[in-house]
């Protein structure tokens, strides 16, 4: 084997599976899903007929699929906004040496790591009615005069979802942020004392300029992750009460194996691969991630 | 004033430590109190008359057992075929030029932003024309999905670490690529293959939404689909669920305490 030949077996060889592997395993059912959207099928015929627009134009035209778009921008807005605040308040707490921060670091990727079922069965615990602890804490200081029903109820449902995903992703935001902090050269707060500014004015000044990048990052992504999150959601509410907390990876999984109509449920992915599309071409656009392999370390 | 000023950032600590840590502590100390004190609120919040009968219960009384085996086993087929698909694309992606990588990499990274579920409702009527559903082959390949984009991203930061050069050396002493590559290159990029095996325990033991929709069939449920069948019944009995949370997460502990170096630089990744 010549050289040129032997160096090509190798690129290939090197590649190949994991190309494969994302391919057939990541790509193929997503350009499934596009193509299916077009086709009428449902879970008990195997046949398919193609019907154009049609699945479009039918969950377009219902108000259920931009209900749960909307309930999707909420359910995001305050998701990544609570773990923005959440995670800036902690880790300007937290940016002090201080004994056991190094333990603190590694409680605060506990959460991240968590599987979301241990999450969500925790919170259903915290959270319960009847035996909640939560509630318990509220009654006995007289903050409720009878117990909240936090995932049950229309009012609470969508904000309790919220905060369990505050408290599961948040406290990740906390130790990204607190690695920018503790990246910013010292001098520039010194030179900011030098010039009479107060603990806010400096905060303004220096370190909101230099968590930039890092929030942007956090919000763009987490965003990108929040819009279409469906384990932590379905866990501790079906969507429910009365589809309050129903968004769109939701609604999605309810066309499919409720109402068994894979044609509709696979226009439903459609729509939320195009919003998807949409934040990852912002995302690319802003940061260019492949920069860093190509210019290497 | 200035005593507010003084112990005001300490005393919010502490309320932000108690906000983190307090779900864990009543988890665990909930999976140890016994089951009649669960139904008596109000709690307290320190308790001494701790059990280990809702473990017993949900050890000898619940498939548990079952559901823990499938999670380990489409975890480990995870962490093989990551490892193997992931090292290769990092080796051939630092070493060789060649038209389209600047392709690859933006699939890669794109590829990873994809929501499980956009991902299953097809992979579940493909699956199912196969019969792959209920199987862990195909348990296995939808974990892939999740974790490989992340580890291919791995393993190709992680090679541009390693030095050619001590490949280049091995070479010059007679040794083939092969040869290079196995004893020299491998051996050096082992915390980077470590990493990906985490991420890819992890990325698998964590997931709920493929195991949910693609394994139907009770006797092949993972942990995540077995647990939440415990508190559709009624009559939550919340000590036992409190319990399986404890064991589930034990290896996310043992991950974050013991191993937490390698899972740096893949969440530095991770965003």
């Amino acid at each position: 084997m010549n050289a040129r030949a032997e160096r090509r077996a190798w690129i290939f060889g090197t590649t190949a599976p994991a190309l494969v592997f994302l391919l057939v395993i990541a790509y193929l059912p997503i350009a499934y899903a596009v193509m299916l959207s077009f086709f009428k099928k449902t879970a008990f015929n195997p046949a398919m007929t193609w019907v154009g627009l049609a699945n479009y134009r039918y969950i377009l035209e219902e108000p259920e699929l931009w209900n749960a778009f909307w309930r999707s921008v909420v359910f995001t807005l305050g998701a990544v906004g609570l773990q923005l605040v959440w995670g800036l308040l902690s880790a300007l707490l937290l940016n002090r040496a201080f004994r056991g921060l190094n333990f603190v670091r590694s409680l605060f990727v506990l959460p991240y790591l968590l599987p979301s079922i241990v999450v969500a069965l925790v919170f259903q615990w915290l959270l319960s009615q009847e035996y909640g602890v939560v509630n318990q804490v509220l009654m006995q200081t007289g903050v409720v005069t009878r117990p909240i029903n936090f995932f049950g109820g229309l009012a609470t449902a969508m904000w309790s979802v919220i905060g369990m995903a505050g408290w599961q992703y948040g406290s990740f935001a906390t130790l990204l942020i607190l690695a920018r902090l503790q990246a910013i050269n010292p001098k520039l707060y010194e030179a900011a004392a030098v010039s009479g500014a107060g603990t806010l004015r400096a905060f303004w000044d220096v370190t909101l300029p230099n968590l930039r990048t890092t929030l942007i990052v956090i919000a763009l992504l987490r965003g990108i992750w929040m819009f279409n999150k469906f384990d932590s959601i379905w866990l501790v509410t079906h969507g429910g009460p009365l589809k309050a907390t129903e968004t769109l990876p939701l609604y999605a999984y309810r066309l499919a194996f409720e109402e068994f109509d894979f044609g509709l449920a696979a226009a439903a992915c459609t729509v939320m691969f195009v919003v998807l599309l949409a934040g990852a071409v912002v995302y690319f656009k802003l940061f260019d991630p492949t920069r860093e392999i190509e210019v290497g370390r | 004033m200035s005593r507010l000023r003084a112990y005001g950032p300490f005393a919010l600590l502490l309320v932000v430590l108690v906000l983190v840590a307090f779900p864990f502590y009543w988890m665990v100390l909930t999976s140890f109190t016994p089951r009649e004190a669960l139904f008596r609120p109000p709690y307290r919040f320190v308790r001494l008359d701790l059990s280990l009968g809702n473990y017993r219960e949900l050890l000898f009384a619940t498939e548990f057992v079952r559901y823990f085996a499938n999670s380990l086993i489409a975890a480990v087929g995870a962490i093989v075929l990551n490892v193997i698909a992931a090292t290769l694309a990092g080796y051939g992606l630092t070493r060789f030029a060649f038209p389209g990588k600047k392709t690859f990499a933006f699939g890669t990274l794109f590829s990873y932003m994809f929501p499980p579920m956009l991902m299953a409702i097809p992979l579940y009527i493909l699956f199912s024309a196969l019969k792959m559903r209920n199987t862990y082959t195909g348990l296995i390949l939808a974990h892939m999905a999740i974790s490989l984009p992340l580890n291919i991203w791995l393993m190709w930061q992680y090679f541009q670490i390693v030095p050619p050069s001590l490949e280049e050396a091995a070479w010059v002493s007679g040794a083939s690529r092969l040869r290079a590559l196995g004893q020299v290159c491998l051996p050096s990029a082992r915390p980077g293959i470590l990493s990906v095996a985490i991420f890819s325990f992890a990325l698998s033991w964590n997931d709920f939404t493929f195991a949910f929709l693609l394994q139907t069939d009770r006797k092949m449920f993972t942990l995540p689909v077995g647990l939440a069948t415990f508190v559709e019944q009624t009559g939550v009995h919340w000590g036992m669920v409190m319990a399986a949370a404890v064991l589930v997460s034990v290896p996310t502990f043992l991950l974050v305490f013991f191993l937490q170096r390698y899972l740096l630089s893949g969440l530095r990744t991770a965003g």
